[in-house]
């Protein structure tokens, strides 16, 4: 889930925090450059992690502030293909659901990575919200709220299918999603993923047998 | 801007833990001074609800070290490191071709996952003396079963550190 990735970066240091030292400066600096906010490629900055090497500190001309060439490792948030990881519904509409890692919010399971088979029952007033519900197993309807729903009350494990990171769009039509520069593709169609709660019970049942 | 190396090693949760830590993150109020930003105490909440809150770095080596003879992939050992499986159903999606590769002994993995990672701290809803008292029987449970006594005083202190979390945490609720 978590990569470091050495980095390079100039930076010019702004002159009213001169009387820091240097590297406190620097890491200021480059926290404020770098953190949460998304490298193509690279995934989303958490943390500067620490600063190799400093060059540089040369003043250019006309310029107030001296520039230093940093070589440093980020602490970067990026899910490899393949990756389990534990997560929050956050909404879930007839596309498919939206999970939420708190500090990371745009993961998408779209329909045809749904538990295979599964329904969605929309909320009677509201059009596009509503639960999923997989349909597994020949069951006769004992009651009638079916066994395995997906809804807000437990953590969700799901597998990363892939991650890709849109080019910023030149013109946003109004009212659209704001931009996500990162965004997580994930599946829930595998023994073992799914809410937690739906695997408790398979585990107390291979127990008993 | 240059990138150098986009991947300079791999972290498991319980190091980036580690190191949140040791720039100041904690559950306590003193949020406000430390030098930490927003986002990165939204990476230490999870963190904390997560399995790895409660690993230690000799526990990850040992299992590290351990699981060397199964012979799994990068990816799959940090999947396990990150999840904790304790049964099969749930290392099932994290081992590709399990039933080629392993067979039988994907239940020695599991027990070797279940004796070496320490469990995560059980979610309930119950009010927070419960959740001590809960925690409390499984600790001493598990030190009074282990016969490694290094193993037991990482988890005593493992216990001491959760204590300390759970008065940080009643603090904030009082």
């Amino acid at each position: 889930m978590f990569y470091l990735s050495l980095i390079e970066h100039t930076l010019r240091l702004p002159p009213h925090l001169l009387h820091l030292p240097l590297d406190e400066a620097l890491k200021t600096e480059l926290e404020t450059l770098f953190i949460d906010k998304v490298i193509a490629n690279l995934g989303l900055c958490i943390s500067v992690y620490d600063i190799r090497s400093i060059k540089g500190g040369f003043v250019f001309a006309g310029d107030g502030a001296s520039t230093y060439t940093v070589e440093f490792r980020l602490l970067v948030f990026r899910p490899f293909t393949g990756e389990v990881i534990i997560a929050k519904l956050k909404e879930s509409d007839a596309n498919g659901l939206r999970l939420s890692l708190g500090f990371f919010d745009d993961i998408y399971v779209p329909v045809d990575q749904m538990p295979n088979p599964s329904r969605f029952e929309a909320v009677p007033n509201m059009r596009n919200q509503g639960r999923w519900i997989w349909d597994f197993g020949e069951e006769e309807e004992q009651s009638d709220e079916p066994r395995f729903v997906i809804d807000g009350a437990d953590l969700i494990k799901f597998r990363v299918q892939n991650v890709i990171y849109p080019s910023i769009p030149l013109e946003q039509p109004e009212n659209s999603k704001p931009f996500a520069p990162m965004v997580i593709t994930g599946t829930l169609n595998h023994d073992g993923l799914g809410p937690v709660s739906w695997w408790e019970e398979a585990e107390i049942v291979e127990d008993e047998s | 801007m240059k990138i150098k190396e986009a991947n300079a090693g791999a972290l498991t949760n319980s190091e980036v833990l580690d190191f949140l830590r040791s720039r100041g993150a904690s559950k306590d109020p003193t949020r406000v001074i430390v030098a930490i930003a927003p986002s990165e105490f939204k990476v230490y909440d999870y963190l904390l609800e997560s399995p790895a809150c409660n690993q230690t770095k000799e526990q990850v080596n040992e299992f590290l070290t351990r699981c060397k003879s199964y012979k799994l992939a990068k990816a799959e050992v940090l999947n396990i490191i990150n999840l904790r499986p304790s049964a099969l159903v749930e290392i099932h999606p994290i081992i590709e071709e399990s039933e080629e590769r392993f067979g039988e002994k994907l239940e020695e993995l599991v027990n070797l996952v279940v004796e070496v990672l320490p469990e995560p701290p059980k979610k309930n809803d119950v009010p927070e003396e419960e959740n001590n008292e809960v925690k409390e029987d499984t600790a001493d449970g598990k030190s009074t079963d282990e016969d490694k006594t290094e193993t037991a005083n990482l988890e005593q202190t493992d216990e001491d550190q959760t204590k300390q979390k759970e008065d940080g945490e009643q603090m904030e609720v009082s």
